[in-house]
């Protein structure tokens, strides 16, 4: 009969399905916060997606032009809550940049060092939720296991587990004793096998890689064209960071590796940032051999921090890419305006284009393989 | 192999080019600063760091709107900060503003350029009005600048001509201007100290 013959040779070319339009979040377990994609369906395929950002957003910019120089510091913990110890730092450079100010080398070293754990402890978050977002739940409990020894290093030193407002403009909040390094060396020594366990759990897991490995490809030229910046554009191959483009806080002296990825699908931005934790290890043990004594805030920053009229631009590699802040002064004891070039927020607006022609089970493997934070995305 | 870029051969062609360009001093601290004369010299500006230049990364577009000065009385706290004890003098009364900030009523914008291969960036700077502040948009050029000039729009009100979707993204629907201007007048409530 006519009928069975179009139905067998399919895709048949009259069999057009109607479009449909769903809704996937603000509230979905799989968008990390509060984000909302509309996507327009075709059958099971994507013809259209569109990211909706804003339900996070505070206004922080708004707010600090209303505080001083200082009290500021607190408001960059909010944006990345994941990483919030590199916020601190790209404010905190900023406003030395301003006053022509440089942290001491003491200072310098645990920046380092602190903010290094950060990403490994980010990068955690991302591994275990990235896990089961695509059905492995047990990763999960293994990251935030090792993540918590990070919290409680952090603790230690700063008292607070998540919103450290540690790293200032002009040094640190507080110095790290004897018992702290110690802790910090054993717990490196402890991740270095968790690591290779997690690439035997997850990294190499045959299901995993079938669900990750040849989806979401970004070629170098789409990820630059975008902006993407962090381990989003180097798992597509483009080997850049900040760290060694314009090396901070003697990034320079440091021996590390950058790596990259090769095709610039899920699993390559997904590998790029296991490999980074290794490298931060790597940096934070050599950051520790060689930590300077030494006072840990410079005298060039006052109290009041008053900046002269003027504008600088401070950036660092955050845990999610490159994060920068243009921080302008009219000479007041507030800052006349701050801006957040935030690597969230960029690197979600890419999602318009690569979950196109994708399959609905792909929506989360390539969302989640961005790794967003949206207290970042909405600021 | 090609000679690596540097900042300074970037910004000279871009002055070559735009007719009335100028370097900004004092630019943005420890980076190249290009100001462009008009917004008709942007396209072309941006054309020729990405095709010829090799700055094929848009990093960063914003803007500062100038008008000023601000009045910070009763909004950076001159409280005591301490609520168990009234002896300590709480920190002093921020002064006004300092002298010599460019205060005028425009939309200063801020472009950033990054060369990827050799690691260095230009920023270029355009002034528009603040009663008419449009520009054209790098959408068509640059990805990036799709959601960075919604951004602005949204925060600052420019508007940037042949956006294919020039639509708020930050504020919720309900919100009538751009909260990050400066003709707000801040009213105390709870929040704020005495």
């Amino acid at each position: 009969m006519e009928t069975d013959r179009l139905i067998a040779s399919e895709p048949g070319p009259e069999l057009e399905s109607d479009t449909m339009f769903i809704n996937m979040g603000p509230q979905h377990p799989s968008t990390h916060g509060v984000l909302r994609l509309g996507l327009t369906l075709s059958g099971e395929v994507i013809k259209r997606a569109a990211p909706d950002v804003g339900y996070l957003h505070r206004g922080t910019e708004k707010l600090m032009e209303t505080r001083s120089w200082s009290q500021c510091v607190v408001l960059t913990d909010r944006w990345d809550y994941c990483s919030a110890m590199t916020s601190n730092l790209a404010f905190s450079l900023a406003v030395e940049k301003l006053l022509g100010a440089e942290a001491p080398p003491r200072a310098q070293a645990l920046r380092v060092i602190m903010c290094e754990l950060n990403r490994i402890a980010s990068h955690l978050i991302f591994l275990g939720t990235y896990g089961i977002d695509i059905g492995a739940l047990t990763p999960f409990l293994y990251a935030f296991r090792e993540r918590e020894m990070i919290l409680d290093l952090y603790e230690r030193c700063c008292g607070a587990r998540l919103t450290y407002n540690y790293i200032r403009p002009g040094g640190v909040a507080a110095d790290v004793d004897e018992g702290w390094i110690a802790k910090c060396r054993e717990f490196l020594e402890y991740l270095k096998p968790r690591l290779d366990e997690y690439d035997a759990l997850l990294s190499f897991n045959p299901i995993f890689l079938a669900r990750t490995r040849d989806i979401g490809l970004i070629s170098a030229e789409t990820a630059v064209h975008w902006g993407l910046s962090g381990p989003n554009l180097r798992g597509s191959g483009v080997a850049y960071d900040v760290r060694k483009a314009e090396p901070y806080c003697g990034y320079e002296n440091y021996d590390f590796e950058v790596p990259v990825g090769r095709t610039g699908s899920c699993w390559d931005r997904y590998f790029c940032r296991v490999q980074e934790m290794r490298q931060s290890a790597r940096i934070v043990a050599a950051a520790l051999a060689s930590l300077p004594p030494g006072e840990l805030r410079t005298k060039a920053v006052p109290r009041v921090v008053k900046p002269a009229a003027g504008e600088a631009y401070a950036h660092v590699e955050a845990s999610r890419g490159d994060l920068g802040i243009l921080a302008v002064s009219d000479g007041g004891a507030a800052p006349f305006r701050v801006h957040v070039k935030a690597p969230c927020f960029i690197n979600l607006a890419i999602l318009q284009e690569i979950l196109v022609g994708k399959k609905v089970a792909d929506v989360v493997a390539v969302m989640g393989s961005i790794d967003i934070v949206l207290g970042e995305v909405d600021r | 192999m090609k000679t690596p870029a540097t900042r300074e051969a970037a910004a000279a062609a871009l002055l070559e080019r735009c007719s009335d360009a100028r370097l900004a001093e004092p630019g943005v601290k420890n980076y190249l600063t290009v100001r462009l004369a008009s917004p008709k010299d942007l396209l072309a500006a941006a054309r020729l760091l990405k095709g010829e230049l090799g700055f094929g990364y848009l990093e960063m577009i914003t803007a500062v709107d100038w008008l000023g000065p601000m009045k910070l009385e009763g909004l950076v706290s001159s409280r005591n900060p301490n609520p168990f004890t009234d002896k300590l003098p709480g920190p002093p009364v921020p002064p006004a503003a300092g002298a010599g900030a460019p205060y005028r009523p425009v939309l200063d914008l801020l472009w950033s350029f990054g060369n990827l291969r050799d690691g260095v960036k230009v920023f270029l700077r355009l002034e528009v009005p603040r009663d008419h502040p449009e520009v054209p948009s790098l959408a068509g050029e640059f990805a990036a600048a799709d959601w960075q000039e919604r951004e602005v729009y949204d925060l600052l009100g420019v508007r940037f001509a042949g956006h294919p979707n020039l639509t708020k993204i930050l504020t919720p629907d309900f919100i009538n201007g751009h909260p990050l201007r400066k003709d707000y007048a801040h009213e105390k409530d709870s929040y704020d100290g005495d």
